[in-house]
């Protein structure tokens, strides 16, 4: 029979709800209320189109519903087999209660187990649902899902590489030095032009503080005497 | 005439201040450069790996105006003091090319600052990180400069990615051709680590349970030191050349004053 539940997302707080091959549900805790302990509930994957005409009685492990034939050959899948002992209700808080679809890579590639929980194929969309068999009788099914659609992954070439455009610091620093620049070597270029014209100097020129040239007038003139003695 | 040899007095005791600040702020460089070189953050292979190391050849650039200043500043020093011609003309013009090798060094480091940016960061993890067939040797060397640099700035800074782990999802990477999505959404040291080096709960860091995985990008992390150092070498050398400026202008002025 129907259960009024909808299998729905984990909360957005998990990081890895949606991967490029795997998504993460929420437990149905507290959703099949009225049922045997010695049911098995099944989680169901399919794509949006085989969900109209879904046969309930096919039954895992048949190559209609092999993983390792979806979405090719076989419209829907069937994975996560478990008792309801392991979905506890009242869920204790602080718990996190998921289901991570996608999880064994293992056995993505092994015929020989077809109820694999392996990496979706593609980015969907898909439909969920769980079902609950007791021996190969379904006894109790949930509603199915919202489409789920994974994410997709761009090439890294689509990364925008705008060229850095120039800062205004970088700008302003630039053209500060070489103005700086410019008027040193203007100043140099002045100073060489200049060097030895004393047309700048003016009366405020300074001595060096030695004088040195004294002694070399003196020896000049005392050797000019004893000539003249001659 | 006492009145301009004072003046005289006055210049030549500015210049040599001038220059005794020249030579603390060139050894002040030389330190400041030899730390950003010395690389104490390992970002290092990321800046090989763009092929474009320009903040590091200015840093170095910085090591040796560093010194060039300071023995430059003590030839000025004795110039000015001697009052000789030849000295300060040398004087002046050794420090006008050091003042053009700093200025490349300054405008070099401003410049690719602008370069680096988040994009180009995450365009270079996704390409280069854990890449199992390189083309060449020198492609090989930079592949595992990057790995290596990645895998140690999650682990030591607790972050995953450039912007976070959905950058592992959003866009296609040469991790991802050898590691598939189910068992590595995001790289294994993005998972939080106990001290033994693995992983504290690796179920649900595939999951991305907060607390068992890093959620916060690892951009701040490169940026940081990044910018401190582009910023260091760009502003402290401008702050430097623009002290240098007014002083060789005084001593331009000093030299044409002096009597040969």
């Amino acid at each position: 029979d129907k259960i009024e539940y909808t299998p729905v997302l984990a909360s957005s707080a998990l990081g890895g709800r949606t991967t490029t091959s795997t998504f993460v549900l929420e437990q149905p805790r507290c959703a099949f209320t009225t049922m045997q302990d010695r049911a098995i509930i099944w989680l169901v994957v399919a794509v949006p189109d085989a969900v109209p005409d879904f046969n309930n009685s096919v039954g895992p492990g048949t190559p209609e519903r092999a993983f390792q034939g979806f979405p090719t050959n076989a419209s829907a899948y069937m994975t996560l087999n478990t008792t309801l002992l392991n979905y506890p209700c009242p869920t204790s808080p602080g718990d996190i209660t998921v289901l991570r679809v996608g999880s064994e890579t293992s056995c993505a590639k092994d015929e020989s187990r077809p109820t694999c929980n392996g990496p979706l194929p593609g980015p969907g969309p898909y439909r969920v649902k769980f079902l609950a068999l007791e021996g190969s009788e379904p006894v109790a099914e949930t509603a199915w899902s919202e489409p789920i659609t994974l994410r997709t992954a761009q090439s890294s070439n689509l990364i925008p590489m705008t060229d850095g455009r120039h800062s205004a610091g970088m700008v302003a620093l630039t053209s500060i030095l070489s103005i700086l620049f410019a008027i040193l070597l203007a100043g140099l270029v002045a100073m060489l032009v200049f060097w030895g014209s004393d047309a700048c100097g003016g009366s405020s020129t300074f001595s060096k503080p030695e004088a040195v040239t004294v002694q070399r007038y003196n020896t000049h003139h005392v050797y000019d005497q004893p000539a003249a003695r001659l | 005439m006492a009145k301009s040899d004072d003046g005289i007095r006055i210049l030549q005791g500015l210049l040599v201040f001038g220059n005794v600040v020249i030579a603390m702020c060139g050894i002040a460089l030389t330190a400041e450069c030899i730390f950003f070189v010395s690389d104490p953050h390992g970002l290092y292979p990321l800046l090989e790996a763009t092929e474009n190391d320009d903040i590091y050849a200015a840093a170095w650039i910085g090591i040796f105006v560093g010194f060039a200043l300071f023995a430059l500043s003590i030839l000025g020093i004795v110039g000015v003091i001697q009052s000789s011609r030849t000295l300060l003309l040398v004087y002046i013009i050794l420090m006008l090319i050091t003042y053009a090798f700093e200025m490349a060094s300054c405008i070099t480091a401003a410049t690719q600052r602008d370069f680096l940016t988040p994009n180009l960061f995450l365009k270079q993890m996704l390409e280069m990180y854990q890449k199992s067939e390189t083309a060449n040797n020198n492609d090989k060397w930079m592949t595992e400069g990057v790995t290596k640099t990645w895998d140690k700035l999650m682990l030591q800074n607790q972050c995953c990615g450039v912007q976070g782990p959905s950058d592992w999802q959003e866009y296609m990477s040469a991790f991802r051709h050898t590691h598939n999505d189910a068992d590595f959404p995001w790289p294994r040291n993005c998972c939080v680590m106990d001290a033994q080096g693995s992983p504290v709960n690796l179920d649900g860091c595939k999951l991305g349970v907060p607390g068992y995985y890093n959620s916060n990008g690892c951009y701040d992390a490169i940026s940081g030191p990044m910018n401190t150092q582009a910023w260091g070498v760009a502003w402290f050398g401008f702050a430097i050349l623009c002290w240098t400026f007014c002083v060789l202008l005084g001593t331009m002025f000093y030299w044409s004053r002096i009597e040969y």
